[in-house]
C-alpha cells in the first residue's frame, strides 16, 4: 500500500498518464518523458524564447510585409499598413482576420506567457480565480493561427509573378515568422506543472 | 451521444493504492487539472470533466479499424492535395496556377529560407509524418505487435501535433482569394476540395481519437499478450 497526496499527482506532459511526483527527476511510468515540476527548473528557458519572439516581433511590424511590383510601379505594405488597406477599401472580415491573426493573438501569447512566467516565481495573492491552466491552454490552442498572414503571403508570391505584376515576400515575413517560432517553443518550454504550485 | 460524468475525487486528501499501476485508473483534466478516476463507459461514449467539460476519455472498441482506415484515407486525400494545383487563376491574360510545395519552393528560391523551411514543415514534412505514423501505429496495433516501437512513435506523435498547420493553411487560402478578387479570375483546383477532404478528416481525428486512448488501447493489448 502507498499512501499519496492528491497534490502529488502530476501529469505526464507527452502521454497524460498520472504520475507520483517524487521530486526532482520524475520519470514517466509509461513513456519514459521527464516530468519537471520545481520553480527552480526550466523557466530560464521559457524567457529566454519569450524575449527572442518579442524582439523579432518589433521589425515583423516595421518592416514590408509583401512587395508589389505593378508595371514598373513597386509599392511596400507592412502589416499594419495592409489591414488599413483592406479595411479601408471594404473588406472587412479579411482586416478582421489578419488583425486577430497577426496583432491580437501575437500580443495576447506575449501577455499571458510574461503573466504565467512571472507568476510561477512570484505568486500575487489575489488572482487564485483566474484559472491559469484554462489560459495557457487557450495560448497553445490559438497561437498557430498567428500563421495566417506568413500563408497568405507566400500564396500570393508563389501566384503573382507576371512579367507586370509581381508579388514578393518582405523581410518582415522572416521576422515574423521567427516570432511566431519562438512564441511555439516558449510555449512548449514552460512547464504547465509549475502553476499547480501557487493554488 | 451520451456521456456520463465521472466520480469527482477532488476532495479525497490523501488515497491509497495498492501499488503504482492503480495510477492508471487516475485521470487529470488537462485543461484544469481537475482528478478524475476512470470509470468504464459503453462502448461509443466519451467521459467528460466534471469541472470544464472537456472530454477526457472515449471507448470505441474498433478504435485500431477506425483509425486505419481514417488514416489511410486522410494519407490519400494528402497526396493528391500536394500533387495537383489548389488553385488557377488568370490575370492581364496570363494563366497561373500554384500546389502545396509551390508556396514553400518559391519561398526558398527567393531567399527566405527560415519561412520557406517553416512552411515546408508545418505544412508538409510534419502531416505527412503524422499520417504516416499513425498508419504504422495502427497497423502495429491491429497486429499485437511492436510493444516498444509503438510507444516510440506515440512520443513522437505528441511532439509533432501542435506543429501541424493545414486547417490554418486552408484559411489563408482563402484570405489570399478574397484579396485577388476583382484583379483575376479564380478556378479551385482538385487539390483543393482534396484538402478540405483532409483538413476534416484531421480535425475529426483530432477530436474523437485522442493519444491518450491510443495509449489505452496500447497497454490493454499488451498487457493481455502477457
Ligand atoms: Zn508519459
Ligand atoms: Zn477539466
Amino acid at each position: 500500500m502507498i499512501e499519496v497526496d492528491e497534490k502529488d499527482l502530476i501529469r505526464c506532459p507527452v502521454c497524460e498518464a498520472v504520475n507520483i511526483d517524487r521530486g526532482r527527476d520524475n520519470r514517466c511510468r509509461r513513456c519514459g518523458s521527464p516530468i519537471y515540476r520545481y520553480t527552480h527548473f526550466k523557466t530560464e528557458k521559457s524567457w529566454a524564447y519569450l524575449i527572442t519572439a518579442i524582439i523579432a516581433y518589433v521589425p515583423a511590424n516595421l518592416y514590408p510585409m509583401l512587395v508589389t511590383t505593378q508595371f514598373g510601379k513597386t509599392e511596400e505594405s507592412t502589416i499594419v499598413g495592409g489591414i488599413i488597406v483592406m479595411w479601408e477599401s471594404g473588406s472587412y472580415p479579411i482586416a478582421a482576420v489578419i488583425f486577430f491573426a497577426s496583432i491580437l493573438v501575437p500580443i495576447m501569447k506575449f501577455l499571458i506567457l510574461v503573466y504565467l512566467l512571472i507568476n510561477v516565481k512570484y505568486p500575487m495573492g489575489k488572482d487564485k480565480k483566474i484559472n491559469k491552466h484554462k489560459l495557457y491552454y487557450m495560448t497553445e490552442v490559438v497561437g498557430p493561427w498567428s500563421m495566417i498572414d506568413v500563408f497568405v503571403v507566400a500564396i500570393l508570391a508563389a501566384l503573382i509573378h507576371m512579367h507586370n505584376v509581381e508579388i514578393i515576400a518582405g523581410t518582415a515575413a522572416t521576422a515574423f515568422a521567427l516570432s511566431v517560432f519562438f512564441t511555439l517553443l516558449a510555449a512548449q518550454a514552460f512547464d504547465e506543472s509549475l502553476i499547480k504550485e501557487n493554488h | 451521444m451520451a456521456f456520463r460524468y465521472l466520480i469527482y475525487l477532488v476532495t479525497i486528501i490523501a488515497m491509497k493504492l495498492e501499488n503504482e499501476d492503480a495510477l492508471d485508473h487516475l485521470i487529470i483534466c488537462d485543461q484544469c487539472r481537475t482528478l478524475h478516476e476512470e470509470i468504464p463507459i459503453e462502448d461509443g461514449t466519451k467521459a467528460c470533466c466534471i469541472k470544464c467539460g472537456n472530454v477526457l476519455y472515449r471507448y470505441d472498441s474498433r478504435l485500431t479499424d477506425h483509425g486505419l482506415a481514417l488514416s489511410l484515407t486522410a494519407l490519400i486525400f494528402f497526396a493528391v492535395a500536394n500533387f495537383f494545383p489548389i488553385v488557377q487563376i488568370e490575370m492581364l491574360g496570363n494563366e497561373q496556377f500554384i500546389t502545396i510545395p509551390m508556396t514553400f519552393l518559391s519561398l526558398f528560391e527567393n531567399g527566405f529560407y527560415f519561412v520557406g523551411l517553416m512552411c515546408a514543415v508545418v505544412l508538409f514534412l510534419f502531416p505527412l509524418t503524422i499520417f504516416a505514423l499513425l498508419v504504422l501505429l495502427f497497423l502495429l496495433l491491429k497486429l499485437k505487435k511492436g510493444e516498444e516501437l509503438s510507444r516510440s512513435l506515440l512520443i513522437g506523435l505528441s511532439f509533432m501535433k501542435p506543429w501541424s498547420m493545414n486547417d490554418i493553411f486552408l484559411i489563408s487560402i482563402l484570405v489570399a482569394l478574397v484579396k485577388l478578387i476583382g484583379y483575376a479570375q479564380i478556378h479551385m483546383g482538385i487539390a483543393f476540395w482534396a484538402l478540405v477532404v483532409f483538413v476534416l478528416l484531421d480535425i475529426y481525428m483530432t477530436k474523437h481519437i485522442h493519444l491518450k486512448d491510443i495509449w489505452m488501447l496500447r497497454e490493454q493489448i499488451f498487457m493481455e499478450k502477457e
